[in-house]
Protein backbone atom coordinates (compact mmCIF):
# COMPACT_ATOMS: atom_id res chain seq x y z
CA UNK A 1 0.00 0.00 0.00
CA UNK A 2 0.73 3.19 -0.56
CA UNK A 3 1.87 5.91 2.08
CA UNK A 4 -0.78 8.46 2.84
CA UNK A 5 0.41 10.41 5.68
CA UNK A 6 4.10 10.87 7.55
CA UNK A 7 5.04 12.55 9.96
CA UNK A 8 8.66 13.87 10.79
CA UNK A 9 9.77 14.98 14.23
CA UNK A 10 6.91 16.44 14.87
CA UNK A 11 6.89 18.79 17.82
CA UNK A 12 4.70 20.71 20.01
CA UNK A 13 5.34 23.33 22.98
CA UNK A 14 2.98 25.38 25.21
CA UNK A 15 5.25 27.81 26.10
CA UNK A 16 6.86 25.47 29.35
CA UNK A 17 4.87 22.52 28.44
CA UNK A 18 5.81 19.49 25.34
CA UNK A 19 2.64 18.03 24.43
CA UNK A 20 4.31 16.33 21.67
CA UNK A 21 8.08 15.33 20.98
CA UNK A 22 9.87 14.28 17.64
CA UNK A 23 6.81 12.19 16.56
CA UNK A 24 7.46 9.86 13.36
CA UNK A 25 4.29 8.66 12.56
CA UNK A 26 3.41 7.19 9.01
CA UNK A 27 0.17 5.82 7.74
CA UNK A 28 -0.71 3.62 4.38
CA UNK A 29 -3.41 4.70 2.45
CA UNK A 30 -6.83 2.85 3.03
CA UNK A 31 -5.22 1.47 6.67
CA UNK A 32 -6.88 2.20 10.14
CA UNK A 33 -4.41 2.88 13.11
CA UNK A 34 -5.59 3.90 16.70
CA UNK A 35 -3.95 6.13 18.79
CA UNK A 36 -4.23 5.38 23.01
CA UNK A 37 -2.67 7.12 25.95
CA UNK A 38 -3.38 8.02 29.17
CA UNK A 39 -4.63 11.62 30.03
CA UNK A 40 -2.50 14.48 28.30
CA UNK A 41 -0.36 12.19 26.85
CA UNK A 42 -0.83 14.35 23.64
CA UNK A 43 -3.07 12.70 21.68
CA UNK A 44 -5.54 15.23 20.68
CA UNK A 45 -3.05 17.84 19.88
CA UNK A 46 -1.38 15.37 17.24
CA UNK A 47 -4.57 15.03 15.22
CA UNK A 48 -5.00 19.19 15.56
CA UNK A 49 -1.62 19.41 13.97
CA UNK A 50 -2.00 16.88 11.18
CA UNK A 51 -6.01 18.61 10.80
CA UNK A 52 -4.38 22.25 11.04
CA UNK A 53 -5.97 23.42 14.31
CA UNK A 54 -2.38 23.93 15.79
CA UNK A 55 0.86 24.74 14.23
CA UNK A 56 3.65 22.37 14.90
CA UNK A 57 6.79 23.74 16.92
CA UNK A 58 8.85 22.01 14.84
CA UNK A 59 8.66 18.84 12.24
CA UNK A 60 6.89 18.45 8.96
CA UNK A 61 3.62 17.16 7.91
CA UNK A 62 3.63 15.23 4.61
CA UNK A 63 0.04 13.95 2.61
CA UNK A 64 0.41 12.10 -0.41
CA UNK A 65 4.04 13.25 -0.64
CA UNK A 66 3.84 16.76 -0.64
CA UNK A 67 4.54 19.18 2.46
CA UNK A 68 1.36 20.20 4.00
CA UNK A 69 2.97 21.48 7.44
CA UNK A 70 2.02 25.22 6.72
CA UNK A 71 -1.38 24.28 4.87
CA UNK A 72 -5.08 25.58 6.55
CA UNK A 73 -7.63 23.62 8.08
CA UNK A 74 -10.00 24.26 5.01
CA UNK A 75 -6.61 23.47 2.66
CA UNK A 76 -6.23 20.27 4.24
CA UNK A 77 -9.66 19.35 4.15
CA UNK A 78 -9.99 20.25 0.20
CA UNK A 79 -6.92 17.85 -0.03
CA UNK A 80 -9.07 14.96 2.41
CA UNK A 81 -7.82 15.54 5.29
CA UNK A 82 -11.21 15.13 7.82
CA UNK A 83 -11.52 15.47 11.15
CA UNK A 84 -14.15 14.39 13.59
CA UNK A 85 -14.09 16.42 17.13
CA UNK A 86 -14.10 14.85 20.35
CA UNK A 87 -17.40 16.51 21.13
CA UNK A 88 -20.03 16.47 18.17
CA UNK A 89 -19.11 19.57 15.85
CA UNK A 90 -22.30 19.24 13.80
CA UNK A 91 -25.00 22.11 12.65
CA UNK A 92 -27.38 21.52 15.86
CA UNK A 93 -29.92 23.72 14.44
CA UNK A 94 -30.27 22.38 10.44
CA UNK A 95 -31.70 18.94 9.69
CA UNK A 96 -29.80 15.87 9.13
CA UNK A 97 -30.08 16.51 5.25
CA UNK A 98 -28.93 20.13 5.56
CA UNK A 99 -25.62 19.31 7.41
CA UNK A 100 -24.62 16.36 5.06
CA UNK A 101 -25.57 18.67 1.62
CA UNK A 102 -23.03 21.32 3.47
CA UNK A 103 -20.25 18.53 3.56
CA UNK A 104 -21.44 17.53 0.03
CA UNK A 105 -21.19 21.06 -1.34
CA UNK A 106 -17.69 21.78 -0.13
CA UNK A 107 -15.31 23.69 -2.54
CA UNK A 108 -13.90 21.97 -5.24
CA UNK A 109 -16.08 18.29 -4.91
CA UNK A 110 -16.27 15.76 -7.54
CA UNK A 111 -18.89 16.48 -9.84
CA UNK A 112 -21.96 14.71 -9.52
CA UNK A 113 -25.82 15.26 -8.27
CA UNK A 114 -25.53 16.49 -4.59
CA UNK A 115 -28.96 14.54 -3.71
CA UNK A 116 -27.80 11.35 -5.08
CA UNK A 117 -24.32 12.03 -2.82
CA UNK A 118 -26.08 12.68 0.05
CA UNK A 119 -28.58 9.83 0.03
CA UNK A 120 -25.08 7.74 -0.31
CA UNK A 121 -23.42 9.16 3.13
CA UNK A 122 -27.34 8.50 4.71
CA UNK A 123 -27.26 4.92 3.96
CA UNK A 124 -23.30 4.70 4.86
CA UNK A 125 -23.97 6.00 8.44
CA UNK A 126 -27.83 4.48 8.82
CA UNK A 127 -29.53 7.77 9.11
CA UNK A 128 -32.11 7.82 6.28
CA UNK A 129 -34.61 7.41 8.46
CA UNK A 130 -33.55 10.71 10.34
CA UNK A 131 -32.95 12.77 6.90
CA UNK A 132 -35.33 15.50 7.83
CA UNK A 133 -34.82 15.22 11.87
CA UNK A 134 -33.38 18.56 13.51
CA UNK A 135 -29.29 17.39 14.31
CA UNK A 136 -30.29 18.68 18.01
CA UNK A 137 -33.31 15.70 18.63
CA UNK A 138 -30.67 13.05 17.86
CA UNK A 139 -29.03 11.09 20.30
CA UNK A 140 -25.41 11.43 21.22
CA UNK A 141 -24.46 8.41 19.42
CA UNK A 142 -26.67 9.31 15.57
CA UNK A 143 -24.45 12.79 15.89
CA UNK A 144 -21.10 11.32 16.51
CA UNK A 145 -22.38 9.07 13.23
CA UNK A 146 -23.27 11.99 11.51
CA UNK A 147 -19.89 14.13 11.68
CA UNK A 148 -18.39 10.90 10.75
CA UNK A 149 -21.16 11.61 7.78
CA UNK A 150 -19.69 15.02 6.94
CA UNK A 151 -16.16 13.53 6.77
CA UNK A 152 -17.95 11.23 4.63
CA UNK A 153 -19.66 13.92 1.87
CA UNK A 154 -16.74 16.06 2.27
CA UNK A 155 -15.00 13.84 0.62
CA UNK A 156 -11.95 12.98 3.07
CA UNK A 157 -9.71 10.14 2.20
CA UNK A 158 -7.87 10.15 5.63
CA UNK A 159 -10.39 10.10 8.71
CA UNK A 160 -9.54 11.79 12.07
CA UNK A 161 -11.42 10.34 14.72
CA UNK A 162 -10.97 11.78 18.03
CA UNK A 163 -12.84 9.55 20.33
CA UNK A 164 -15.82 8.67 18.29
CA UNK A 165 -17.70 6.39 20.77
CA UNK A 166 -17.09 8.80 23.93
CA UNK A 167 -20.47 8.50 25.50
CA UNK A 168 -22.30 5.91 23.47
CA UNK A 169 -23.97 2.90 24.72
CA UNK A 170 -22.44 -0.56 24.49
CA UNK A 171 -25.06 -1.05 21.00
CA UNK A 172 -23.54 2.13 19.41
CA UNK A 173 -20.17 1.72 20.11
CA UNK A 174 -20.41 -1.76 18.58
CA UNK A 175 -22.09 -0.45 15.40
CA UNK A 176 -19.53 2.68 15.34
CA UNK A 177 -16.70 -0.26 15.05
CA UNK A 178 -18.47 -1.76 12.48
CA UNK A 179 -19.04 1.22 10.46
CA UNK A 180 -15.52 1.78 10.25
CA UNK A 181 -14.29 -1.17 9.53
CA UNK A 182 -16.94 -1.02 6.91
CA UNK A 183 -15.37 2.47 5.44
CA UNK A 184 -11.82 1.73 5.53
CA UNK A 185 -13.24 -2.01 3.32
CA UNK A 186 -15.44 -1.12 0.76
CA UNK A 187 -14.83 2.85 0.70
CA UNK A 188 -10.65 2.34 1.14
CA UNK A 189 -10.76 5.20 3.37
CA UNK A 190 -7.51 5.73 5.43
CA UNK A 191 -8.73 6.33 9.45
CA UNK A 192 -6.61 7.50 12.70
CA UNK A 193 -8.57 6.69 15.96
CA UNK A 194 -8.18 8.10 19.40
CA UNK A 195 -10.48 5.94 21.40
CA UNK A 196 -9.97 5.07 25.23
CA UNK A 197 -12.43 2.34 24.77
CA UNK A 198 -10.15 -1.26 24.93
CA UNK A 199 -12.31 -3.57 24.09
CA UNK A 200 -13.08 -1.33 20.69
CA UNK A 201 -10.02 -0.78 19.70
CA UNK A 202 -9.20 -4.66 20.32
CA UNK A 203 -12.02 -5.12 17.94
CA UNK A 204 -10.83 -3.14 15.38
CA UNK A 205 -7.70 -5.04 14.86
CA UNK A 206 -5.83 -2.68 14.26
CA UNK A 207 -2.22 -1.76 14.41
CA UNK A 208 -1.84 1.29 17.73
CA UNK A 209 0.22 3.84 18.90
CA UNK A 210 0.52 4.27 22.57
CA UNK A 211 1.21 7.88 23.05
CA UNK A 212 2.63 8.81 26.73
CA UNK A 213 4.17 12.35 27.72
CA UNK A 214 3.63 13.61 24.14
CA UNK A 215 6.39 10.82 22.95
CA UNK A 216 5.83 7.77 21.40
CA UNK A 217 5.93 4.73 24.04
CA UNK A 218 5.14 2.31 22.00
CA UNK A 219 3.86 1.09 18.28
CA UNK A 220 2.44 -2.24 17.32
CA UNK A 221 -0.40 -4.77 16.76
CA UNK A 222 -2.99 -5.09 19.68
CA UNK A 223 -2.18 -8.23 21.12
CA UNK A 224 1.57 -6.83 21.37
CA UNK A 225 0.73 -4.13 22.82
CA UNK A 226 -1.78 -5.43 25.35
CA UNK A 227 0.69 -7.32 26.36
CA UNK A 228 3.58 -4.85 27.02
CA UNK A 229 4.64 -4.16 30.42
CA UNK A 230 5.65 -0.85 29.87
CA UNK A 231 2.29 0.24 28.39
CA UNK A 232 0.29 -1.81 30.64
CA UNK A 233 2.06 0.13 33.50
CA UNK A 234 1.70 3.68 32.23
CA UNK A 235 -1.81 3.14 30.34
CA UNK A 236 -3.73 0.07 31.24
CA UNK A 237 -2.55 0.56 34.86
CA UNK A 238 -1.65 -2.88 35.90
CA UNK B 1 -25.17 2.92 -5.06
CA UNK B 2 -27.59 2.46 -7.75
CA UNK B 3 -29.08 4.97 -9.46
CA UNK B 4 -32.52 3.13 -8.53
CA UNK B 5 -31.41 3.11 -4.96
CA UNK B 6 -30.60 6.65 -4.95
CA UNK B 7 -33.51 7.83 -6.65
CA UNK B 8 -35.79 5.69 -4.16
CA UNK B 9 -34.07 7.77 -1.51
CA UNK B 10 -34.32 11.05 -2.71
CA UNK B 11 -38.10 10.51 -2.82
CA UNK B 12 -38.00 11.36 0.68
CA UNK B 13 -34.62 12.92 1.12
CA UNK B 14 -35.85 15.92 -0.39
CA UNK B 15 -33.93 19.50 -0.28
CA UNK B 16 -35.02 21.50 2.55
CA UNK B 17 -35.79 24.42 1.28
CA UNK B 18 -36.89 25.78 -2.43
CA UNK B 19 -37.07 29.20 -4.02
CA UNK B 20 -41.41 29.16 -4.32
CA UNK B 21 -41.67 27.14 -1.11
CA UNK B 22 -42.20 29.39 2.27
CA UNK B 23 -42.45 32.96 2.05
CA UNK B 24 -42.46 33.32 -1.60
CA UNK B 25 -45.94 32.59 -2.44
CA UNK B 26 -46.90 35.60 0.27
CA UNK B 27 -44.17 37.91 -1.21
CA UNK B 28 -46.17 37.59 -4.73
CA UNK B 29 -48.96 38.12 -3.68
CA UNK B 30 -48.23 41.13 -1.24
CA UNK B 31 -46.20 42.67 -4.08
CA UNK B 32 -49.28 41.78 -6.44
CA UNK B 33 -51.42 44.05 -3.73
CA UNK B 34 -49.27 46.75 -3.90
CA UNK B 35 -48.90 47.12 -7.38
CA UNK B 36 -52.82 47.61 -7.94
CA UNK B 37 -52.87 49.97 -5.03
CA UNK B 38 -52.51 53.50 -7.14
CA UNK B 39 -56.10 52.20 -9.17
CA UNK B 40 -57.20 52.42 -5.59
CA UNK B 41 -55.80 54.96 -3.23
CA UNK B 42 -53.95 58.10 -4.04
CA UNK B 43 -52.77 61.26 -2.83
CA UNK B 44 -50.44 60.35 0.10
CA UNK B 45 -50.14 56.67 0.50
CA UNK B 46 -48.83 56.92 -3.00
CA UNK B 47 -46.38 59.53 -2.16
CA UNK B 48 -45.01 58.23 1.21
CA UNK B 49 -44.77 53.96 0.17
CA UNK B 50 -41.63 54.23 -1.58
CA UNK B 51 -40.22 55.70 0.73
CA UNK B 52 -41.41 52.93 3.23
CA UNK B 53 -40.23 50.34 0.39
CA UNK B 54 -37.05 51.49 0.42
CA UNK B 55 -37.13 51.69 4.21
CA UNK B 56 -37.72 48.26 3.53
CA UNK B 57 -35.01 47.43 1.19
CA UNK B 58 -32.43 48.90 3.76
CA UNK B 59 -33.68 46.63 6.57
CA UNK B 60 -34.12 43.42 3.97
CA UNK B 61 -29.82 43.97 3.22
CA UNK B 62 -29.29 43.73 6.95
CA UNK B 63 -32.28 40.77 7.01
CA UNK B 64 -29.61 39.23 4.55
CA UNK B 65 -26.59 39.61 6.53
CA UNK B 66 -28.36 38.97 9.81
CA UNK B 67 -30.60 36.14 9.04
CA UNK B 68 -28.28 33.94 6.70
CA UNK B 69 -24.92 34.86 7.78
CA UNK B 70 -25.55 35.49 11.71
CA UNK B 71 -23.70 38.91 10.82
CA UNK B 72 -24.91 41.86 13.19
CA UNK B 73 -24.10 45.02 11.23
CA UNK B 74 -24.84 49.11 12.99
CA UNK B 75 -23.25 50.07 9.84
CA UNK B 76 -26.17 49.90 7.16
CA UNK B 77 -27.21 53.41 7.75
CA UNK B 78 -23.77 54.84 6.26
CA UNK B 79 -24.11 52.51 3.15
CA UNK B 80 -27.73 53.97 2.40
CA UNK B 81 -26.47 57.56 3.50
CA UNK B 82 -23.61 57.28 0.97
CA UNK B 83 -25.66 55.48 -1.85
CA UNK B 84 -27.73 59.13 -1.34
CA UNK B 85 -24.77 61.38 -1.60
CA UNK B 86 -23.37 59.35 -4.37
CA UNK B 87 -27.05 59.83 -6.34
CA UNK B 88 -26.87 63.72 -5.41
CA UNK B 89 -23.10 64.12 -6.71
CA UNK B 90 -23.45 62.04 -10.37
CA UNK B 91 -27.15 63.46 -10.65
CA UNK B 92 -25.09 66.86 -10.05
CA UNK B 93 -22.96 66.02 -12.99
CA UNK B 94 -25.70 66.84 -15.37
CA UNK B 95 -25.24 63.65 -17.49
CA UNK B 96 -28.89 63.34 -18.77
CA UNK B 97 -31.89 60.77 -18.46
CA UNK B 98 -29.24 58.23 -19.63
CA UNK B 99 -26.78 59.67 -17.02
CA UNK B 100 -29.40 58.42 -14.32
CA UNK B 101 -28.78 54.72 -14.43
CA UNK B 102 -24.81 55.74 -14.23
CA UNK B 103 -25.94 57.41 -10.85
CA UNK B 104 -27.89 54.62 -9.83
CA UNK B 105 -25.24 52.42 -10.31
CA UNK B 106 -22.87 54.53 -8.83
CA UNK B 107 -24.75 54.63 -5.66
CA UNK B 108 -25.22 50.89 -5.46
CA UNK B 109 -21.58 50.67 -6.05
CA UNK B 110 -20.44 52.79 -3.07
CA UNK B 111 -22.24 51.04 -0.63
CA UNK B 112 -20.95 47.71 -2.11
CA UNK B 113 -17.57 49.09 -2.22
CA UNK B 114 -17.61 50.28 1.19
CA UNK B 115 -18.89 47.26 2.77
CA UNK B 116 -16.89 45.13 0.78
CA UNK B 117 -13.18 46.96 1.77
CA UNK B 118 -14.29 47.60 5.08
CA UNK B 119 -15.41 43.38 5.40
CA UNK B 120 -12.34 42.27 3.68
CA UNK B 121 -10.17 43.75 6.70
CA UNK B 122 -12.36 42.68 9.02
CA UNK B 123 -13.32 39.37 8.35
CA UNK B 124 -10.03 38.36 6.69
CA UNK B 125 -8.44 39.30 9.80
CA UNK B 126 -10.98 36.84 12.00
CA UNK B 127 -13.21 39.61 13.64
CA UNK B 128 -16.24 38.14 14.60
CA UNK B 129 -19.31 38.55 16.74
CA UNK B 130 -19.55 41.47 19.07
CA UNK B 131 -16.01 43.08 17.99
CA UNK B 132 -17.42 43.08 14.47
CA UNK B 133 -20.68 44.87 16.06
CA UNK B 134 -18.70 47.52 17.83
CA UNK B 135 -16.43 48.44 14.50
CA UNK B 136 -19.65 48.83 12.73
CA UNK B 137 -20.96 51.62 15.00
CA UNK B 138 -17.65 52.99 14.72
CA UNK B 139 -18.22 53.08 11.20
CA UNK B 140 -21.44 54.54 11.11
CA UNK B 141 -19.88 57.47 13.50
CA UNK B 142 -17.04 57.97 10.88
CA UNK B 143 -19.96 57.84 7.97
CA UNK B 144 -21.79 60.67 9.53
CA UNK B 145 -18.47 62.85 10.79
CA UNK B 146 -17.56 62.59 7.22
CA UNK B 147 -21.03 63.76 5.91
CA UNK B 148 -20.83 66.75 8.02
CA UNK B 149 -17.30 67.52 8.35
CA UNK B 150 -17.49 67.42 3.83
CA UNK B 151 -19.82 70.48 3.90
CA UNK B 152 -18.28 71.38 0.57
CA UNK B 153 -19.44 68.56 -1.28
CA UNK B 154 -22.29 66.80 1.16
CA UNK B 155 -23.85 70.41 2.07
CA UNK B 156 -22.87 69.50 5.88
CA UNK B 157 -25.86 69.67 7.96
CA UNK B 158 -28.13 71.52 5.78
CA UNK B 159 -27.65 68.16 3.86
CA UNK B 160 -28.12 67.72 -0.13
CA UNK B 161 -31.05 68.19 -2.12
CA UNK B 162 -31.37 65.13 -4.56
CA UNK B 163 -33.61 65.53 -7.80
CA UNK B 164 -36.22 62.97 -8.58
CA UNK B 165 -34.69 60.48 -11.57
CA UNK B 166 -35.81 60.89 -14.88
CA UNK B 167 -34.59 57.40 -16.57
CA UNK B 168 -33.44 57.57 -20.22
CA UNK B 169 -34.30 54.95 -22.49
CA UNK B 170 -32.13 56.14 -25.60
CA UNK B 171 -33.85 57.13 -29.26
CA UNK B 172 -37.41 55.83 -26.86
CA UNK B 173 -37.31 58.67 -24.68
CA UNK B 174 -37.05 59.36 -21.49
CA UNK B 175 -39.40 58.78 -18.68
CA UNK B 176 -39.82 61.32 -15.80
CA UNK B 177 -40.61 60.04 -11.91
CA UNK B 178 -41.62 63.73 -10.90
CA UNK B 179 -45.15 62.29 -10.38
CA UNK B 180 -45.04 60.06 -7.71
CA UNK B 181 -47.21 57.10 -9.78
CA UNK B 182 -44.51 57.49 -11.86
CA UNK B 183 -42.45 57.21 -8.84
CA UNK B 184 -43.85 54.40 -6.98
CA UNK B 185 -44.12 52.03 -10.15
CA UNK B 186 -40.58 52.56 -10.91
CA UNK B 187 -39.38 52.01 -7.04
CA UNK B 188 -42.32 49.55 -6.14
CA UNK B 189 -40.98 46.60 -9.11
CA UNK B 190 -37.18 47.47 -8.06
CA UNK B 191 -37.62 46.56 -4.08
CA UNK B 192 -39.41 43.35 -5.90
CA UNK B 193 -36.80 42.43 -8.12
CA UNK B 194 -33.75 43.37 -5.52
CA UNK B 195 -35.91 40.95 -2.72
CA UNK B 196 -36.16 37.95 -5.23
CA UNK B 197 -32.98 37.88 -6.22
CA UNK B 198 -31.93 38.08 -2.85
CA UNK B 199 -34.42 35.10 -2.03
CA UNK B 200 -33.35 32.95 -5.05
CA UNK B 201 -29.66 33.58 -3.50
CA UNK B 202 -30.80 32.36 0.05
CA UNK B 203 -31.89 29.51 -1.62
CA UNK B 204 -28.97 28.80 -3.89
CA UNK B 205 -25.79 27.33 -3.10
CA UNK B 206 -24.33 30.60 -1.40
CA UNK B 207 -27.11 30.93 0.73
CA UNK B 208 -26.68 27.14 2.19
CA UNK B 209 -22.97 28.06 2.66
CA UNK B 210 -23.81 31.44 4.76
CA UNK B 211 -26.89 29.41 6.87
CA UNK B 212 -23.68 26.60 7.68
CA UNK B 213 -21.54 29.91 8.79
CA UNK B 214 -24.05 31.18 10.98
CA UNK B 215 -24.66 28.00 12.54
CA UNK B 216 -21.23 26.97 12.87
CA UNK B 217 -18.35 28.69 11.60
CA UNK B 218 -15.32 26.47 12.79
CA UNK B 219 -16.88 23.36 11.55
CA UNK B 220 -17.21 25.06 7.95
CA UNK B 221 -13.60 25.83 7.82
CA UNK B 222 -13.08 22.11 8.72
CA UNK B 223 -15.03 21.09 5.62
CA UNK B 224 -12.92 23.34 3.73
CA UNK B 225 -14.93 26.67 2.93
CA UNK B 226 -13.28 29.87 4.13
CA UNK B 227 -15.86 31.53 5.97
CA UNK B 228 -14.48 35.44 5.70
CA UNK B 229 -14.84 35.01 1.74
CA UNK B 230 -17.61 34.44 2.03
CA UNK B 231 -18.77 36.63 5.02
CA UNK B 232 -17.22 39.77 3.04
CA UNK B 233 -19.09 38.79 -0.38
CA UNK B 234 -22.30 38.90 1.85
CA UNK B 235 -21.74 42.24 3.68
CA UNK B 236 -20.43 43.86 0.42
CA UNK B 237 -24.15 42.38 -1.25
CA UNK B 238 -25.80 43.70 1.72
CA UNK B 239 -23.83 47.50 1.17
CA UNK B 240 -24.59 47.86 -2.19
CA UNK B 241 -28.76 47.16 -1.58
CA UNK B 242 -28.08 49.55 1.08
CA UNK B 243 -26.61 51.82 -1.06
CA UNK B 244 -29.19 51.08 -3.68
CA UNK B 245 -31.99 52.14 -1.06
CA UNK B 246 -30.53 55.06 -0.05
CA UNK B 247 -29.86 56.31 -3.85
CA UNK B 248 -33.44 55.81 -4.53
CA UNK B 249 -34.45 57.28 -0.90
CA UNK B 250 -32.64 60.47 -1.64
CA UNK B 251 -33.84 60.62 -4.98
CA UNK B 252 -37.61 59.90 -3.92
CA UNK B 253 -37.45 62.34 -1.00
CA UNK B 254 -35.18 64.83 -2.56
CA UNK B 255 -33.22 65.01 0.21
CA UNK B 256 -30.09 63.20 1.74
CA UNK B 257 -28.47 64.37 5.55
CA UNK B 258 -25.91 63.48 8.00
CA UNK B 259 -28.25 61.85 10.16
CA UNK B 260 -29.22 59.08 7.60
CA UNK B 261 -25.88 57.57 7.85
CA UNK B 262 -25.70 57.97 12.14
CA UNK B 263 -26.02 55.48 14.75
CA UNK B 264 -29.74 56.53 15.96
CA UNK B 265 -30.76 55.41 12.33
CA UNK B 266 -28.59 52.16 12.07
CA UNK B 267 -30.25 51.27 15.43
CA UNK B 268 -33.64 51.73 14.04
CA UNK B 269 -32.40 49.37 11.10
CA UNK B 270 -31.46 47.07 13.47
CA UNK B 271 -35.32 47.05 15.10
CA UNK B 272 -37.03 46.71 12.02
CA UNK B 273 -35.13 43.45 11.42
CA UNK B 274 -35.85 42.40 14.68
CA UNK B 275 -39.26 43.13 14.61
CA UNK B 276 -40.05 41.79 11.10
CA UNK B 277 -37.99 38.61 11.88
CA UNK B 278 -34.52 38.45 10.70
CA UNK B 279 -34.82 34.59 9.31
CA UNK B 280 -37.19 35.80 7.17
CA UNK B 281 -35.95 38.64 3.94
CA UNK B 282 -39.36 39.24 3.28
CA UNK B 283 -40.12 39.89 7.37
CA UNK B 284 -37.10 41.55 7.31
CA UNK B 285 -38.59 43.93 4.47
CA UNK B 286 -42.08 43.99 5.87
CA UNK B 287 -40.32 45.31 9.20
CA UNK B 288 -38.89 48.05 7.49
CA UNK B 289 -41.89 49.10 6.04
CA UNK B 290 -44.63 48.60 8.86
CA UNK B 291 -42.23 49.93 11.56
CA UNK B 292 -41.21 52.98 9.50
CA UNK B 293 -44.89 53.69 9.09
CA UNK B 294 -46.02 52.93 12.58
CA UNK B 295 -42.88 55.12 14.09
CA UNK B 296 -44.27 57.85 11.37
CA UNK B 297 -47.24 58.05 12.38
CA UNK B 298 -46.85 57.90 15.51
CA UNK B 299 -44.11 60.62 15.91
CA UNK B 300 -47.12 62.81 14.20
CA UNK B 301 -49.68 61.62 16.47
CA UNK B 302 -47.63 61.64 19.44
CA UNK B 303 -44.58 63.43 18.71
CA UNK B 304 -43.32 63.24 23.09
CA UNK B 305 -43.65 59.46 23.12
CA UNK B 306 -43.46 57.72 19.60
CA UNK B 307 -40.31 56.32 20.26
CA UNK B 308 -41.40 55.41 23.98
CA UNK B 309 -43.77 53.26 22.15
CA UNK B 310 -41.65 52.03 19.26
CA UNK B 311 -39.58 51.17 22.29
CA UNK B 312 -41.85 48.90 24.25
CA UNK B 313 -42.86 47.14 21.30
CA UNK B 314 -39.62 45.83 20.35
CA UNK B 315 -38.89 44.82 23.95
CA UNK B 316 -42.17 42.84 23.56
CA UNK B 317 -41.53 40.94 20.64
CA UNK B 318 -37.72 40.56 21.67
CA UNK B 319 -39.53 38.82 24.80
CA UNK B 320 -42.57 37.11 23.39
CA UNK B 321 -41.90 36.46 19.51
CA UNK B 322 -37.99 35.99 19.10
CA UNK B 323 -38.38 35.31 15.14
CA UNK B 324 -40.32 38.35 15.26
CA UNK B 325 -43.69 39.09 13.05
CA UNK B 326 -42.36 36.27 10.19
CA UNK B 327 -42.15 33.74 13.13
CA UNK B 328 -45.10 34.54 14.54
CA UNK B 329 -46.91 34.17 11.29
CA UNK B 330 -44.98 31.22 9.92
CA UNK B 331 -46.05 29.52 13.46
CA UNK B 332 -49.32 30.37 12.81
CA UNK B 333 -49.26 28.37 9.46
CA UNK B 334 -47.53 25.65 11.00
CA UNK B 335 -51.07 25.04 13.23
CA UNK B 336 -53.47 25.49 10.48
CA UNK B 337 -51.83 23.90 7.96
CA UNK B 338 -50.78 19.73 7.37
CA UNK B 339 -47.71 18.93 9.56
CA UNK B 340 -44.81 17.72 7.88
CA UNK B 341 -42.02 15.84 9.79
CA UNK B 342 -38.54 17.92 10.85
CA UNK B 343 -38.11 21.57 11.06
CA UNK B 344 -37.05 24.09 8.30
CA UNK B 345 -35.08 26.89 8.87
CA UNK B 346 -35.65 28.96 5.87
CA UNK B 347 -38.61 27.80 3.66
Amino acid sequence: MAELLRTSGLTKRFRGLVANEDIDFSLDAGAVHCVIGPNGAGKTTFLSMISGHLPPSAGTISYKEKDITALSVAERARIGIGRKFQTPTVFENLTVWQNIELAVLRPGGSAGTPAAKIADVLEAIRLTDEVDTLVRHLSHGQRQWLEIGLLLGNESELLLLDEPTAGMTAEETAATGELVSRLARERSLSVIIIEHDINFIRDLRAPVTVLHLGRILKQGPFDVIAADEQVREVYLGS
Amino acid sequence: MSDAAVKQNTVFVRPASSFWGGETPVAVVVFLGLALLPLFAGGYPVYILPQYLLFGLLALSLGLLWGFAGIVSFGQAAFFAFGGYAMGLVLQAGLGPEGTWLAIAVATLVGGLLAGISGYFLFSAGVRATYFVLITLALSIIAEQVAVSQSQITGGWNGMFVDRLSLGFGPLGEVALYQDVAAYYFVLPVVAAVYFAARALTVARFGKILVGIRENEDRMEALGYQPWVYKTVAFSLSGAIAGLAGGLYASHSNFVSPSLAGVLFSTEVVVWVALGGRLSLFGALAGGVLVSALSNYLSSIAPQYWQLIVGLVFICVIVFFKQGLAGLFADLAAHMLPRRPGGQRHG
